[in-house]
């Protein structure tokens, strides 16, 4: 039976999550040790920065579960009590559920965000090194990573940008198409500033310049970005080589007024102007955004646009959840088949459509035979079919009661395509 | 006969494929997906493809180049728009764009299948290369002039859209304003020549055929007040600095002028043009 156990950003505080995250990093065979668990078949151990959670194959009425629980508890130095409010746990179908659901970010603190995959591969990967997964939890997971593939690929789940950095981006690339050649000017030294001029540069822009009060502190961070520093006496100047401008400053008046920009119109050519205000008090007349060709968006318009882009992807979570029962009931499916039952029964019909077809084939120079002899052929084949299908049926019923059945079922199904 | 048969074959392909087109860039702006605009504009050129091939079976079939006025010559207006277009998405892989010029596409196949094959609309004394030349070159002008106006047409929506805060599925179907505005630049570019081209081939020809009064005809007047409108849009940008978005404005007036004249020419006047 396939289980689930851990805890999340929704049950538990980050003080918690690292206490067992730390836990979990210190103990160098962990994996060995949960496989050393009584009824502990396979296992799969998933830790970012939001989650710990360990996914397990256990013999049916094991307390493996409860004793992954514990360990895990134990690890990060929570009592049963504060372990018991923070743990969730999932057995079968839910379990099979909940992985899928994580894989494809449906889980996530930021929903359709593309990291999650990534480090779910790198986790089985890992217990792959370790030899801790078998035929379940490898089936398991290659199912949860077409899941996830099938929710990005057939949902708009991480089309639009839910961060103001990467909507700015967006912006950005609606205006100028691509950002090569771009030149960004920061005015201020604010974080948020300096991370949407880092995306912007990482997509192409040419350069940036950081115009600030303090040359000191625009020379610090026009090192990082090796750009250019200048002080804000200089502004205009700049702005008339600038084509995407981003202000941050703590001042309360205007920085960059209508007035301005009408004065270097003509030396700027008339070239597009993006202007992304995110200072409050804001540093940019809003006038501005009613010149031609310059296009002005403030904190409250950027954070609008990511407002609705999370409702766009609340509303294509809907159509991501019918993916994920499609592909659980796909998997359940597949662990029924598991079963040695199912599959003797698709092994017969195998043979059965083999040998109907080849006697389809024959019939030409069967049909020349006498009735009698015709029989006698048919006789032969199902015969022989029989008497080559009666060791593997054998195997098969013998080792049913067997855990290790499994392996065998699943190496049969493959062997003969079954699938 | 089989050419001749193989040459209809070809042009009902191009024809199908094109309608189909211009069916699926229609419905990508409805139901504002790209990727619907990515398959027509795959339709499209294999539309292009089979046109080509009509064009050569057409080519060996007749006596003449291309006979002015007849499908084979509509079917060059076709093919040129299309190239055009389809060369601009190698450059700027804008293709929304196409929703608004396969229409105009189709509208040549249209009237190319209304024709018959090698079969001349013009009288015979006007067959000759600088009739040819002159129709061609005008139309193909014209044809640029409206893929600079639907490209300026765009920019207008793209713009109100980003000046009202709003990245709307439309936004984000429609091309980035830079693009529009190269688009509109190279058709520009590339018109005004084209069209002066062949203002001149049928100046020289109706100078030495007709020699008076082909000057106060009114399509002559009307073609040649456009060609100075689209002259003066092309000297405004490129010595003056005009871009974006008085581009587009100035650039959608000059084709609702385009479209009027056109209108009013048919419908209101008598020309040495009825024949078209």
């Amino acid at each position: 039976m396939i289980v689930l156990t851990g805890l999340n950003h929704k049950t538990a505080s980050v003080a918690v999550r690292e206490k067992i995250f730390a836990g979990c990093q210190e103990k160098k065979d962990l994996l060995p040790s949960l496989l050393a668990i009584n009824g502990m078949e396979e296992v799969l151990y998933l830790s970012t920065c939001n989650r710990v959670e360990i996914i397990a194959s256990v013999a049916e009425d094991s307390d493996a579960l409860k004793d992954v629980k514990d360990f895990l508890a134990q690890n990060g130095g929570l009592n049963q009590s504060e372990a018991a409010d923070r743990f969730y746990e999932y057995r079968g179908e839910e379990a099979v559920r909940h992985i899928f659901r994580v894989a494809s970010s449906l889980d996530s603190m930021v929903m359709g965000e593309a990291q999650i995959l990534g480090q779910v591969k790198e986790a089985y990967r890992e217990a792959l090194e370790k030899y801790a997964t078998g035929v379940v939890l490898n089936r398991l997971m290659h199912c949860s990573f077409r899941t996830a593939k099938r929710v990005r690929s057939e949902t708009g789940i991480a089309v639009n940008p839910v961060s103001v950095s990467h909507a700015a981006v967006e912006l950005a690339k609606k205006i100028f198409g691509s950002l090569e050649g771009k030149i960004i000017l920061l005015i201020g030294a604010g974080e948020m500033a300096e991370l949407t001029g880092q995306q912007l540069i990482e997509r192409g822009a040419q350069s940036i310049i950081i115009a600030n009060r303090s040359l000191v502190q625009a020379e610090l961070l026009a090192e990082k970005f090796h750009g250019e520093a200048a002080l804000l006496d200089t502004l205009e100047k700049k702005l008339i080589e600038a084509d995407i401008v981003i202000s941050s400053t703590g001042s309360t008046g205007f920085i960059v007024t209508a007035n301005m920009l009408k004065k270097i119109h003509h030396q700027r050519k008339n070239r597009l102007l993006f202007l992304i205000d995110i200072a409050v008090p804001r540093d940019i007349e809003p006038e501005t955004s009613e010149l031609e060709n310059v296009y002005l968006y403030n904190i409250d318009n950027l954070q609008d646009i990511v407002d609705e882009n999370m409702h766009v992807r609340k509303k294509e979570a809907i159509k991501a959840e019918i993916i994920i029962d499609e592909e659980v009931a796909r998997f359940v499916n597949w662990q029924k088949e598991l079963e040695s039952v199912p599959t003797i029964i698709s092994l017969r019909n195998k043979a059965e459509e083999i040998v109907q077809a080849e006697m389809e084939k024959a019939a030409g120079w069967l049909g020349s035979l006498t009735k009698e002899n015709q029989e006698k052929v048919e006789i032969l084949v199902n015969s022989i079919v029989n008497k080559v299908l009666h060791s593997p049926v054998t195997v098969l019923k013998e080792e049913s009661s067997e855990f290790s059945s499994r392996d065998i079922v699943a190496a049969v199904r493959r062997l003969f395509r079954l699938d | 006969m089989i050419l001749t048969n193989l040459e209809i074959i070809s042009f009902n392909i191009a024809f199908t494929l094109s309608t189909l087109s211009t069916a699926g860039y229609l419905s990508s702006l409805l139901v504002k997906r790209v990727k619907l605009a990515k398959i027509s504009t795959w339709i499209l050129a294999f539309a292009f493809g089979s046109l080509t091939v009509n064009l050569l079976f057409a080519l060996i079939n007749s006596s003449v180049l291309i006979n002015p006025g007849s499908r084979d010559f509509l079917s060059l207006c076709a093919w040129s728009v299309c190239a055009v277009y389809l060369a601009l998405q190698f450059k700027t892989k804008t293709r929304v764009l196409g929703a608004f010029i396969s229409p105009f596409i189709l509208l040549f196949m249209i009237a190319a299948a209304g024709e018959a094959s090698g079969k001349s609309l013009l009288p015979q004394n006007l067959q000759n290369w600088l009739t040819t030349m002159h129709l061609f070159c005008v139309i193909m002008g014209e044809a640029l002039f409206v893929i600079a106006s639907c490209a300026g047409l765009m920019f207008i929506m793209q713009n109100s859209l980003l000046k009202n805060k709003k990245l709307s599925r439309t936004s984000r179907l429609l091309p980035s304003l830079s693009d529009l505005d190269r688009i509109n630049h190279i058709c520009l570019l590339g018109g005004f020549p084209v069209l002066s081209l062949g203002i001149i081939a049928g100046a020289v020809f109706a100078g030495i055929s007709w020699q008076s009064g082909w000057l106060t005809d009114p399509k002559v007047i009307w073609t040649f007040a456009g060609w100075v409108i689209y002259g003066f849009l092309l000297h405004q940008r490129l010595a003056i600095g005009w871009k974006g978005y008085r581009m587009a404005v100035f650039s959608g007036v000059a084709f609702v002028f385009l479209l009027l004249s056109y209108g009013s020419v048919r419908l209101c006047f008598s020309t040495l043009h009825n024949f078209i």
